[in-house]
């Protein structure tokens, strides 16, 4: 396997990002699937307006055939007049797609498994039953003159040969693409990459990425899948989405953008205000540290960073806080030095000499271990106030030779770098 | 597959012996802590230590020498231990080695950055000044003992030309292994391969892979690394670690297990227990969708998902829920199916019929969207009473009726 990826990768440089990429936001659709997840409609109607702001290419609002207020939302949705293609999710049964119809959206997504495992012990069924009834699906849908995503779910374990013959069906029926569902997550990117191109190769279909995330994989298996030829990717919002959920959206717009070169136009700084949105409506706060995000992203404890990031925020960082709706702060905690501390103070009108900043640092790790969390701005006046006194008597009293050695070494390795910081 | 550890004595280097595995260095204490905000106990550092050594870690990142007496004396505490994994010190210059050797860890890890930007931007120094210190902290290591770790900070972001010669440099200095940091996550899976590949190809002694999770793609990088022929791979518990993290040490283990077939006999049944444990100390509570140790990851809510695994496990599940410590529910919801409440009702002892579990569906799915969330197990039962007083009551009215018409 090592060596066929070798070639792969002579044929197509690993910086390579074929054709358009076109996002189809599946976070009212997948994200509401999640156990315990459920939207109201006017939040649902609130998500895909703001979805289409940020410039996807299509929302996938629901599943029609439910009935009740979730066909409701989706009619709603597709009558709200977005820039965005409005898709709706179907079981490859035809009274499915009658209620997508019903519901007006432009795009149906047919969904039917491709793994034996799913056909002989969740469906029950044949093989033949299956392209069957996706055809049947099918045929009915592009009477209609809709966009037709056939859904290969659990497409990852299923046989090669019987997942090509699936996506010909598709292609011959009439199927816009084929979406290839890694429904339990089990593939890595190069497993993917070999397997979409595989698809596309054989087939010449469009293909779109449905990653899950239950190994952490889902963002990178999507860009796999965009390196190997597909040119839709399924996101939610945060990720959001079954069990470990799917490939977020603003993960893999900035990997896009940062690490493969390639921007989708997006406003990507209205990602937090979606993700807060999302968060509220689905009940699962953002993680301080979820990637893109999380609020603690651009929040700066340790010394080295902290120090270099004042002087030049690319040293650490790939991307701006405001790229994405986020703020740079810096905090004062165990790991964090002298130029935080002594930037602190001066936003307080307070100054320090270097011995003295050198001295107050240690206080402020100590009480940081004590209190196991980084100070609050107050905390460190205070430290200040019932400190500086102290200090000061210490330095004009004492010397630093007078101190304990293993002390004196890391005291000496702290103003070391931060010598090294000044000269920069 | 389990590596043999011979317990040297003082500072004498414990040789770390090695078969054809992957080796996990945990710096849930280093890097985990170092995340902005996150403070452990001394007591708390000591006991993640304890778990991961329990669960078959093979080494230990257990602090920075340099920060405090407080960080100092846990150091020297876990060192003390006679763990199974080694402990290593993460450590910046010859003076932080010389307190890492003072706490009586295995080993340091000597970090410096590579790249031009963080030579220039951090220690406003060249390339032959970063050489330099490298040799300087080679030889202080050697002189106390202590087994030694090259590591390149920002080495994504720099040149492969000097990288290369850092790293032959860190080989003919003594070092151990060399680690490669993708510091600021700037590579894909891809690129990663290439990476590693090259520096395998250059060096005798193994490589460790050191991600970080910015673009969500940690594991994925990690296990590319691997794929590439890094033998060592840095992981924390949950991920914790700078910014967005660092890889998971649950999901490097199970996906390297389940998707590689390489199992590297840790105990994956408590990863559920030392994540919660983490989680505590950390005070960054788990995510229930956090991949592999999230509670609802073996949550089936969906008519079409829950039936197949009421049907069979396996049409939705990779592993079993005990293999990490989790337990299996299904949720009764808006994308509930009656199969689900059929299969509920009899975990209750109740036998419905396809039209009761039908009619009941219909009701828990309205209280659910009503509700904005899933039922509990009560309020299933509360709708089961409701819904049979109702039937009793139209029942006895139609026998009323049916005796008013004779």
């Amino acid at each position: 396997m090592r060596d066929n990826f070798a070639g792969f990768l002579l044929e197509r440089p690993a910086g390579t990002v074929l054709g358009p990429i076109h996002i189809d936001d599946t976070t009212l659709r997948d994200g509401e699937q999640t156990a315990g997840v459920v939207f109201a409609n006017e939040e649902k109607l609130r998500i895909a307006k703001l979805l289409d702001e940020v410039g996807v290419y299509q929302i996938e609002a629901g599943i029609p055939t439910m009935g009740g207020a979730e066909k409701e939302a989706v009619a709603a949705i597709a009558a709200m007049d977005l820039n965005c293609s409005v898709l709706a999710w179907n079981r490859a049964v035809v009274s499915d797609v009658q209620a997508s119809l019903d519901c007006g959206v432009d795009a149906v997504a047919i969904s039917m498994s491709a793994s034996d495992i799913h056909i002989e012990h969740k469906l029950r069924q044949s093989r033949e039953w299956v392209l069957d009834s996706v055809k049947r699906a099918v045929v009915f849908a592009k009477d209609h003159n809709v966009y037709v995503s056939v859904n290969a779910e659990d497409a990852s374990r299923a046989d090669m040969e019987f997942l090509l013959a699936f996506a010909r069906t598709a292609r011959e029926a009439g199927a816009d693409r084929i979406r290839f569902c890694d429904t339990l997550g089990i593939l890595d990117p190069f497993n993917t990459f070999m397997k979409i191109k595989t698809v596309i190769d054989v087939v010449g279909i469009d293909v779109e990425m449905h990653t899950h995330n239950d190994f952490g994989m889902a963002t990178a298996n999507a860009i796999a899948g965009i390196k190997a030829g597909a040119s839709y990717v399924n996101t939610t919002v945060n990720g959001l989405g079954e069990r470990a959920g799917n490939a977020a959206l603003e993960e893999l717009a900035m990997a896009l953008q940062y690490i493969e070169g390639m921007s989708l136009g997006l406003r990507t700084d209205k990602f937090r205000e979606l993700s807060e949105y999302v968060a509220a409506a689905s009940n699962r706060p953002i993680p301080a540290w979820k990637p893109i995000v999380g609020a603690n992203l651009f929040v700066y404890e340790c010394e080295n960073r902290a120090t270099a990031t004042m002087a030049d925020p690319t040293t650490y960082e790939v991307f701006p806080p405001e790229a994405v709706g986020l703020t740079r702060r810096y905090v004062l905690g165990k790991y964090s030095g002298v130029d935080t501390l002594k930037r602190k103070l001066e936003e307080h009108g307070l100054a320090v000499s270097e011995d003295e900043a050198v001295a107050l640092t240690y206080r402020v790790r100590s009480k940081s271990v004590a209190l196991k969390r980084a100070l609050f701005d107050d905390e460190l006046i205070d430290t200040y106030e019932t400190e500086i006194a102290a200090v000061r008597d210490e330095l004009a009293e004492a010397g630093p030779a007078e101190e304990d050695p293993v002390e004196a070494a890391a005291r000496d390795a702290v103003a070391a770098l931060s010598e090294v910081a000044d000269e920069s | 597959m389990s590596p043999e550890f011979v317990r040297g004595a003082g500072h004498v280097a414990r040789p770390m012996l090695l078969g054809d595995g992957v080796y996990l260095v945990d710096t849930t204490l280093r890097d985990g802590e170092q995340t902005a905000g996150v403070v452990f106990a001394n007591q708390e550092k000591v006991r993640i230590a304890k778990l991961l050594s329990e669960i078959g870690v093979h080494e230990l990142e257990v602090g920075s020498p340099w920060l405090c007496v407080e960080e100092r004396e846990a150091m020297k505490e876990i060192a003390s231990l006679g763990l199974r994994a080694r402990t290593r010190a993460f450590c910046r210059n010859t003076g932080d080695i010389e307190l890492a050797a003072a706490t009586g860890v295995d080993g340091v890890v000597f970090s410096a950055s590579t790249s031009d930007k963080h030579i220039a931007a951090k220690y406003g120094a060249d390339r032959a000044w970063v050489l330099a210190r490298a040799a300087e902290a080679a030889e202080q290591a050697r002189a106390a003992g202590l087994s030694l770790v090259i590591s390149a900070e920002d080495a994504s972001r720099t040149g492969m030309d000097f990288l290369l010669t850092y790293a032959t440099a860190a080989q003919a200095l003594g070092a151990e292994r060399f680690r490669f940091c993708d510091s600021l996550s700037v590579l894909d899976p891809f690129l990663s391969y290439q990476r590693i590949q090259t520096l395998v190809g250059e060096l005798d002694i193994p490589v460790e892979v050191h991600c970080h999770n910015d673009f969500g793609m940690a594991t994925a990088n990690s296990l590319a690394g691997i794929r590439a022929g890094a033998r060592f791979v840095t992981v924390s518990v949950g991920g914790l670690g700078e910014r967005t993290g660092n890889a998971a040490l649950e999901e490097v283990v199970m996906a390297l297990k389940h998707l590689d077939g390489i199992d590297i006999g840790v105990s994956t049944a408590h990863f559920r227990e030392i994540s919660e444990y983490v989680a505590r100390a950390s005070s960054r509570a788990i995510p229930v969708w956090k991949a592999i140790v999230g509670t609802n990851v073996f949550a089936h809510e969906s008519g079409i998902h829950a039936d197949g695994v009421i049907k069979n496990p396996l049409t939705y599940e990779v592993f079993s829920p005990d293999e990490v410590g989790l337990a299996r529910q299904l949720v009764v919801g808006k994308h509930s199916g009656s199969r689900t409440i059929q299969h509920k009702f009899k975990e209750f002892g109740i036998d419905l019929s396809d039209h009761e579990a039908n009619e009941i569906l219909t009701l828990a799915r309205d209280m659910s969207v009503e509700l904005k969330r899933s039922l509990f197990e009560k309020e299933l039962m509360y709708i089961y009473q409701d819904f049979a007083r109702t039937n009793e009551q139209r029942m006895a009215d139609e026998k009323v009726g049916v005796m008013d018409e004779e």
